[in-house]
């Protein structure tokens, strides 16, 4: 049983390795240092209690909304997606990218105290 | 507006007046009148002011030495109309007063009645003229009148012309100056049901009321006013009992005079002599029935239409005349032997049908000694084992020995109160018990009810109210207290001394006297406890450990070969960067120093540049992904556009 589970894994990052293009794995990076942000910043909640909790909700959202922002464009930059994303070129999703996280940061800061 | 003066409301005593037919709540007492006859009797200074106190104290009934006629005479300056006014009203107001005239005066007087002269102007004209006995052509004024009250629509115009009109002779047209009566009375504003004034003033009211009554009087026909309206007016012009101006005393005699005698409406004021309450030492009911200015009515005749009992609101009386005795109306009330208690009297008056305001509502107090009755004390055992001993004590003597209950025995006292000449049954609205220990100057009061026979109870359950003697021990005083508004002998009488005895370890050591005002004790306020925060090395600690996964990502593209090899240094690659740092740089100020308004605003600003070469830049590497022909196609089709 676990060794088709870690045949399965290992057969998985290979694939992952070999076929995926650089620039989604440069996202993809950049996903992992965002969920282990948000993870850090949950596990410090949990050990030290909520006070001042919109400062919490504020940091882990954020994390949240990037990784959430971050999916949305390696979703519409990879080329195996071409073909449902006609009208919108790279440049144009990275741009919405850029916007959506302006918006979000300042929200961020507002509620961040 | 008009000062309320609450004292002479006190004098004009406790009327109520009911609302069904409105009676005058405010009117002149002789006091009043005394001193509006002082105000007018002011040494005078000049012409005008002799004017006013003359024929101010003539419509009083008052007339002034012969003295004044040398005055008006050597202040008269005969090519003033205004002058000639003044003293032709106060020569006529005088007997045997003559100013001489001269045809220069007479031509300047006719020459002053036109449509151009002010309507003041024109009365005065006309007065004098009327005074001196010069003839005066009616019909000329009259269409002067009306046409300086078409030009002049004010309140204080129109009265002039009201009184210029009641000095021209009854052939002339009046009529559609006696409709300005009418057009004036709507005018008036009505405050609360109770007054009716002009918003120019006491001065303004007064002079419509007896300018409107001098025309109506002159040509005989009753001036359009309700009688509601009228009594308002009384309200109006009589509330104020002190006067600022000489004119002002002046405008409020000359409108009493008016209301008191004129062919239509005239106003009646009546007010009980003193308190409106008799007795058996007082029994007749005295009534002064009089007019605006405190002169009793000759022709009146009162009558009480029905009195009746406010409590059970049976009849007493039905249609009772009251007799005249010197200027004085009064009712033997008394004879008709009424309980006591309050009656409610409704009045007419009769006699005259200019009357108005003559159906009066009265309240009156019966009231009598009373008498207590069959006063028994005793002392009776809980357990009914020994029988009552029953001690009758007279008022308003004291019982001689004193009573003794202890906890197993119940004082009881009772007693009749009675009216002391009828022998009917009281019940009084004060019956209180006191009892007072001398001692310790505790004091407690109980009420005596009485039952269905009108018979007063008082039991005292010395186990049961301990708490209020605080189960003091010792002899208190009792006090039987009797009063009612009715009563004319309010009763304290000490009966007895009763001897209380308590359980003595009940009893507090010392007898502390109630605290009620001393300080009471402190409160302290506690602040909010700021919120449990973690150390600051924990929190240290998790910040970079929370920061440390950057580190993780740089050394992550390192790996995966990110780089920036692409990097044009075009103006719009460079501004973009630079506009896209200022905006995060902006996030860190708003968090340590701007808020939200003045944010928005700078990125507006930052956020457009950055979005303007942004779009530049990246249009530019879009261009770089299009195969080559497609990139040359559309320069071509650039410049063919810009060519034209």
């Amino acid at each position: 049983m676990s060794n088709s589970v870690i045949s399965v894994i290992s057969r998985f990052l290979e694939e992952y390795a070999s076929s995926t293009p650089n620039k989604l794995k440069v996202i993809d990076a950049y996903l992992l240092y965002i969920m282990m942000t948000g993870a850090l910043q949950f596990l410090y909640c949990l050990l030290v209690g909520t006070f001042p909790f919109n400062s919490f909700l504020s940091g882990f959202i954020s994390c949240v909304g990037s990784f959430i922002l971050a999916v949305c464009l390696r979703i519409q930059i990879n080329p195996q997606n071409k073909g449902e994303f006609l009208s919108i070129s790279p440049e144009r999703a990275f741009a919405d990218f850029l916007f959506a996280h302006t918006v979000l940061h300042l929200v961020v800061i507002n509620f961040i105290g | 507006m008009y000062p309320f003066e609450g004292l002479f409301s006190l004098l004009v005593l406790s009327l109520v007046l009911e609302t069904q037919a409105l009676t005058p709540t405010h009117h002149l007492t002789t006091t009043d009148v005394a001193r509006l006859q002082a105000v007018l009797s002011q040494p005078f200074t000049d012409l005008k002011s002799a004017y006013y106190s003359v024929v101010g104290l003539s419509k009083l009934g008052i007339f002034v030495a012969d003295e004044t006629c040398r005055f008006i005479n050597s202040n008269l300056d005969p090519s003033s109309v205004e002058s000639l006014f003044y003293a032709a009203e106060a020569s006529q107001a005088l007997s045997g007063c003559e100013i001489p005239v001269s045809n220069d005066t007479r031509d300047l007087l006719l020459a002053t009645v036109s449509e151009d002269s002010t309507a003041s102007q024109i009365h005065q004209s006309v007065s004098a003229l009327s005074a001196l006995g010069l003839p005066l052509a009616s019909q000329e004024v009259v269409s002067a009148l009306k046409a300086r009250i078409s030009k002049e629509d004010n309140v204080l115009a129109i009265i002039l012309a009201l009184q210029t009109a009641s000095r021209l002779s009854q052939q002339a047209e009046l009529g559609e100056i006696l409709e300005e009566i009418e057009d004036l009375a709507a005018r008036l504003d009505d405050l609360g049901g109770v007054y009716l004034q002009f918003e120019e003033g006491l001065e303004a009211t007064a002079l419509f009321v007896s300018a409107a009554y001098s025309l109506s009087d002159h040509v005989d026909m009753e001036p359009p006013l309700k009688e509601d309206q009228v009594i308002q007016l009384v309200n109006s012009i009589f509330s104020k009992k002190s006067w600022d101006s000489l004119s002002e005393a002046f405008s409020v005699a000359s409108a009493a005079a008016s209301l008191s005698n004129n062919r239509f409406h005239v106003p009646v004021i009546v007010s009980a002599q003193g308190p409106a309450a008799v007795s058996h030492s007082h029994p007749f009911l005295q009534l002064q029935v009089t007019d605006v200015l405190c002169q009793p009515l000759s022709s009146a005749s009162v009558l009480v239409e029905s009195a009746s009992a406010v409590a059970s609101k049976s009849a007493i009386l039905n249609q009772a005349p009251f007799t005249l005795r010197d200027g004085v109306f009064e009712l033997n009330f008394m004879a008709s032997q009424p309980a006591s208690g309050y009656y409610q009297f409704s009045v007419a008056i009769t006699g005259d049908s200019r009357f108005v305001a003559n159906h009066v509502e009265l309240k009156v107090k019966v009231s009598t000694r009373v008498a207590i009755n069959n006063m028994d004390l005793s002392v009776v055992d809980k357990d009914q084992s020994i029988g009552p001993k029953t001690t009758r004590v007279e008022y308003p003597t004291k019982a001689k020995a004193s009573f003794m209950a202890d906890s197993h025995q119940n004082f009881a006292m009772t007693f009749q109160l009675v009216d002391e000449t009828t022998g009917v049954e009281l019940t009084p609205h004060q019956t209180f018990v006191r009892l007072h220990n001398q001692k310790t100057g505790q004091e407690v009061v109980f009420v005596a009810e009485p039952d269905s026979k009108n018979l007063y109870k008082f039991e005292l359950d010395t186990a049961e109210r301990k708490t209020e003697f605080d189960s003091i021990s010792g002899t208190y005083a009792l006090y039987l207290m009797v009063g009612d508004a009715t009563l004319e002998n309010p009763i304290l009488w000490n009966v007895a001394d009763v001897v209380l005895k308590f359980l003595d370890e009940e009893a507090p050591g010392t007898i502390q006297a109630k605290t009620l005002y001393v300080p009471k004790p402190e409160i302290q306020h506690l602040f909010r406890e700021p919120e449990k925060k973690p150390p600051t090395v924990v929190s240290n600690a998790f910040t970079a450990l929370v920061l440390s996964p950057f580190l993780l990502l740089l050394i992550l593209w390192f790996k995966l070969g990110a780089n920036i090899s692409n990097f044009t240094l075009s103006p719009s690659t460079i501004l973009f960067h630079i506009g896209h740092a200022a905006m995060l740089g902006l996030m860190y100020v708003y968090w340590t120093h701007l808020n939200m308004f003045q944010t928005l605003k700078y990125l507006a600003i930052i956020g457009s540049l950055t979005f303007l070469a942004g779009n530049r830049m990246l249009a530019q590497k879009a261009l770089i992904h299009l195969p080559l022909d497609t990139v040359v196609m559309f320069k071509h089709f650039l410049t063919i556009n810009t060519c034209h």
